[in-house]
């Protein structure tokens, strides 16, 4: 018996001594971070589990950015799949001093001026949220899962360029992924190259 | 918006481009400006002063960035977007592909990489006019698409044109323009007898090897990926090999198991930023592909996985336990073949069962998505104390404290397969010895290792297999050849001896695992264990003196009953509550001798600051780790030849598994510390990754080739 015990014990010791940092993968864990808002609240990916999350990074200096807000095209999604109970967190990682930094009234003047829908725009100056997830673009874009897992990371659409005439004869892969998600069906394109302007990370 | 559009084209242009382009002079055509600067001038030149009917030339679209500006090559990497020309062309006229000069390698804050040009870049593509056309003179108009920035980015466009007189023959024209552009168009990819490049898919991984002793002369040498679709890459790494043998790891981040090869160039030169750089482009029909799958490459590092296996039974963390099975070996010296084999047979299927059980709790881990790293259960204290606890019950064991009796039926029952008395021992001696020789990463088994975890569940599978074929073979082979075994000593009371003194080797060892529970969780949590380990004592006493053959049932089911009381609830009160109060160890420890705490800002800093940086990647459970430390870092001559070197030296302490180190031990593919990486100065250079095991040597030689220029001052 005690053999048997012992055996037991190994394994059950060995399993719970794992130790494992989280990598933001498609199909792994989502990592957390915590992140005051435009509105002062903090914001966490953890505190929206049982929920579809998109994040987005976003900067307003960036011309890749105004090409889905000057056209509307990032309005109308975030509309359509908050009004589905998805969770939409823009997250603005440019650091103090950088382009596309924003103060809280900043961020709240430009919610206002561009009409977002997104549940929140997160401010992120000392870019922990997005080193947590490698954020290089912005947009780039990441879904997350009830279960807390990244189904999707990469672009907002198939077509790489600032000009807002291109969005129409694109394929929006962040819509896709969410309809086929919300469907009950595996995203059948998980990873795409991200497109826009670099992070202005510290 | 605030971004600059399209510049209107005005009429007049063309008449002057006309002119300029008939004295020979690249234009300053249309300009980008952004709140009064202009930060990009484009215009369309050609290598010719005149077209000739049916006669190729070369055109270009010349791009003047402001100073710190930049637009993007074909690739533009983790941001922006390359520039685009359009060309209207009368009909049976042809453009060709846009000949991209090497870029640079841009690299800005958060780990972001682009290539891009700075200052200028011409982009030429070949036009084929038709063989006859009537016109005296043509005019050639294309629309260029660009992203320009610095911190902050503006797309750029132009309609531009250029008008050429039709001519008899070719007069050249810009010529020490084109001259210079050309000179930085990588070439096509030398024979294989100047360098041969082949792929090898090594899971996350793409490894390109190329060999060549023409590229070893360079000190920049670097693989600018063209990764096509939605391919992702990370940043390639360089590392240079012996012979003019480099090997460019890039990492996948797509989920693309088939992708076997990448477009790019391989580029070279003095310096990664001047124009005497140069570059070979590899097309990926043009080089061998072999993918992970590949029997040859599978088999190489079944290879390295049975060497280190072998190798492992000789690290210091695992030496103890070899005695013990040594000694077990004269013990049964005595008596019969078989069971002999048996016993060896027992030790080995211990280790195979304990390999086996990593390995499928690593494939499903790996199927879960988390990242593992090797050795990664001594990073959790619980599982050091538990392992103290083995350590203590076997060396009281040793000193005859008590013996372990396993009943028949125990044994029957254990894996269902009939054991005599001697061969579960002997098979948790296997477990027991694998399981301490976990953290000590024997050179092969890193390289063997590090190919592994990123592997399919099955290669994960067949790598442990020869892992542990490896780290049983000598005993396989004692316990077949009991011929071998008679030329050891016949047993006596001597054994006795022996044996008591096997038990301070486990000792030793214990104390060694105290000493990692307290670098992990401080003096507190050592103590809390110990008194742990003394309840655990007092238990195997009473086995001992009470639970014998002899004693009545009575007092063997009360001794059961307090030994439990005693082990369980010592468990729960020291382990449980006492030792998980015990805060953790400094987790910013001070720094020893000159040596800086790690952290991966600090890192940049320096570098920053233009200096060379050794990083020491080390833990305190990480015996080879100490031994290097020891032996080679904290030797005079490794401590002279840093300070003269004016290299900064950089601790990076993993014993309880920072995450932010085991980002940078899988950025350079290593599953667990020791890692040894120096950091030479100047912008862009490679850092260099040393063995596992090191020498004087290898460091001083090493320091010695890539920071002369430091060494001379």
């Amino acid at each position: 018996m005690k053999t048997k015990l012992l055996l037991c014990a190994l394994t059950c010791l060995v399993s719970t001594a794992l130790f494992a940092a989280d990598s933001p993968a498609v199909g792994s864990v989502a990592p957390d971070f915590s992140v005051s808002d435009a509105k002062g609240n903090t914001q966490s990916v953890s505190q929206y589990k049982g929920k579809y999350v998109v994040l987005e990074w976003f900067n307003p200096e960036c011309p890749f950015v105004k090409k889905h807000y000057g056209s509307g095209n990032m309005q109308k999604l975030q509309e359509e799949f908050t009004g589905k109970g998805v969770v939409w967190l823009s997250i603005d990682s440019s650091a103090t001093g950088k382009e596309g930094n924003l103060t809280p009234e900043e961020a709240k003047a430009k919610m206002t001026e561009w009409k977002t829908h997104s549940t929140a725009l997160l401010l992120d100056p000392d870019g922990k949220a997005g080193r947590t997830y490698g954020a290089k673009n912005t947009p780039h874009m990441f879904i997350i899962n009830p279960e807390g897992k990244i189904i999707y990371e990469g672009a907002i659409d198939s077509k790489a360029s600032p000009n807002p005439d291109d969005i129409a004869g694109s394929t929006n892969y962040v819509k896709v992924a969410l309809d086929e998600a919300l469907a009950g069906k595996k995203v059948s394109n998980p990873s795409t190259r991200p497109y826009g302007c670099s992070v202005k990370y510290k | 918006m605030v971004g600059i559009g399209m510049i209107p084209w005005r009429p007049w242009w063309s008449a002057i481009l006309v002119v300029a382009s008939l004295v020979g002079l690249p234009l300053a055509g249309r300009g980008q400006v952004y709140e009064g600067r202009t930060l990009v001038q484009a215009s369309l030149v050609a290598d010719v002063a005149g077209i000739v009917p049916g006669k190729s030339f070369t055109a270009g679209l010349l791009l003047r960035m402001a100073p710190h500006w930049h637009t993007y090559w074909k690739f533009s990497g983790d941001a922006g977007l390359p520039s685009e020309i359009k060309w209207t062309l009368p009909p049976g006229w042809k453009a060709g592909e846009i000949q991209w000069p090497v870029p640079l390698r841009l690299k800005d804050p958060g780990d972001i990489e682009t290539y891009g040009y700075e200052n200028e870049v011409l982009l030429m593509q070949e036009i084929t006019p038709p063989a006859t056309f009537a016109e005296s003179s043509v005019k050639l108009s294309a629309e260029a698409t660009w992203l320009v920035c610095e911190r902050l980015c503006i797309p750029g466009s132009a309609k531009l044109q250029l008008e050429l007189p039709v001519s008899t023959q070719t007069v050249p024209a810009n010529e020490e323009l084109f001259a210079r552009s050309r000179r930085l168009l990588p070439q096509t990819w030398p024979e294989t007898k100047v360098a041969s490049a082949s792929w090898e898919r090594s899971g996350s991984e793409l490894l390109l090897t190329v060999k060549s002793a023409a590229l070893a002369n360079y000190p920049v040498v670097d693989f600018f990926p063209v990764p096509q679709g939605n391919v992702v890459v990370g940043h390639p790494r360089t590392e240079r090999g012996a012979d003019g043998k480099i090997t460019f790891r890039v990492p996948v981040e797509t989920e693309d198991q088939k992708l076997s090869s990448l477009d790019g160039i391989v580029v070279f030169g003095q310096d990664a930023e001047g124009s005497s750089r140069n570059a070979w482009s590899l097309a990926t029909t043009k080089v061998s592909a072999s993918s992970s799958t590949g029997p040859k490459g599978l088999i190489r590092f079944l290879l390295f996985g049975f060497l280190g296996g072998f190798i492992l039974n000789l690290m210091p963390c695992v030496l103890p336990v070899i005695s013990l099975k040594i000694f077990g070996f004269i013990q049964h010296a005595g008596q019969s073949r078989g069971r002999i084999l048996r016993s060896g047979l027992a030790f080995v299927a211990g280790i195979f069962a304990w390999f086996i059980g990593l390995a499928l709790l690593l494939i499903v881990l790996k199927s879960l998505g988390r990242e593992i790293t090797w050795a990664f259960q001594f990073t959790n204290p619980y599982f050091v104390v538990f392992m103290s606890a083995v350590v203590l019950v076997f060396a009281l064991n040793l000193f005859g404290v008590f013996e372990i009796s396993l009943p028949q039926s125990a044994n029957r029952g254990l894996l269902g397969w009939t054991a005599r008395e001697g061969d579960a021992g002997s098979f948790f001696q296997g477990v027991f010895a694998t399981v301490l020789a976990t953290p000590c990463t024997a050179p092969f088994l890193g390289t063997a290792l590090g190919f592994a975890f990123t592997q399919s569940g099955w290669t994960i599978f067949v790598m442990f297999v020869a892992i542990a074929a490896g780290m049983g073979s000598p005993y396989l082979l004692l316990s077949a050849q009991p011929a071998w075994l008679r030329l050891l000593p016949k047993p006596g009371a001597w054994m006795e001896r022996v044996k008591q003194l096997m038990g301070f080797f486990l000792l030793a060892t214990l104390l060694f695992l105290l000493w990692v529970l307290g670098a992990e969780r401080g003096v507190e949590a050592i103590i809390w264990t110990s008194c742990f380990l003394l309840a655990l004592s007092v238990a195997c006493w009473m086995k001992g003196v009470f639970l014998v053959p002899t004693a009545s049932a009575m007092s063997r089911g009360v001794s059961i009953v307090l030994m439990l009381v005693l082990v369980i609830g010592s468990a729960l009160y020291f382990i449980g509550d006492k030792f998980n109060a015990a805060k953790a160890a400094s987790s910013d420890p001070q720094p020893h001798g000159d040596w800086l705490p790690f952290t991966p800002e600090r890192l940049q800093a320096e570098l920053e600051q233009g200096r060379p940086v050794f990083v020491d990647f080390t833990a305190a459970w990480c015996l080879t780790c100490k031994f290097n430390e020891a032996t080679v870092l904290e030797s005079s001559a490794v401590r002279d030849a840093f300070q003269r070197r004016g290299i900064v030296k950089f601790k990076a302490d993993w014993t309880n598994a920072d995450p932010a180190i085991t980002k940078i031990l899988k950025q350079f593919g290593r599953p667990g510390v020791p890692m040894y990486v120096l950091y030479p100065a100047g912008k862009n250079a490679e850092p260099i990754l040393f063995p596992e095991l090191l020498t004087q040597s290898i460091i001083l030689d090493k320091l010695e080739t890539v920071t002369p220029h430091v060494a001379a001052e």
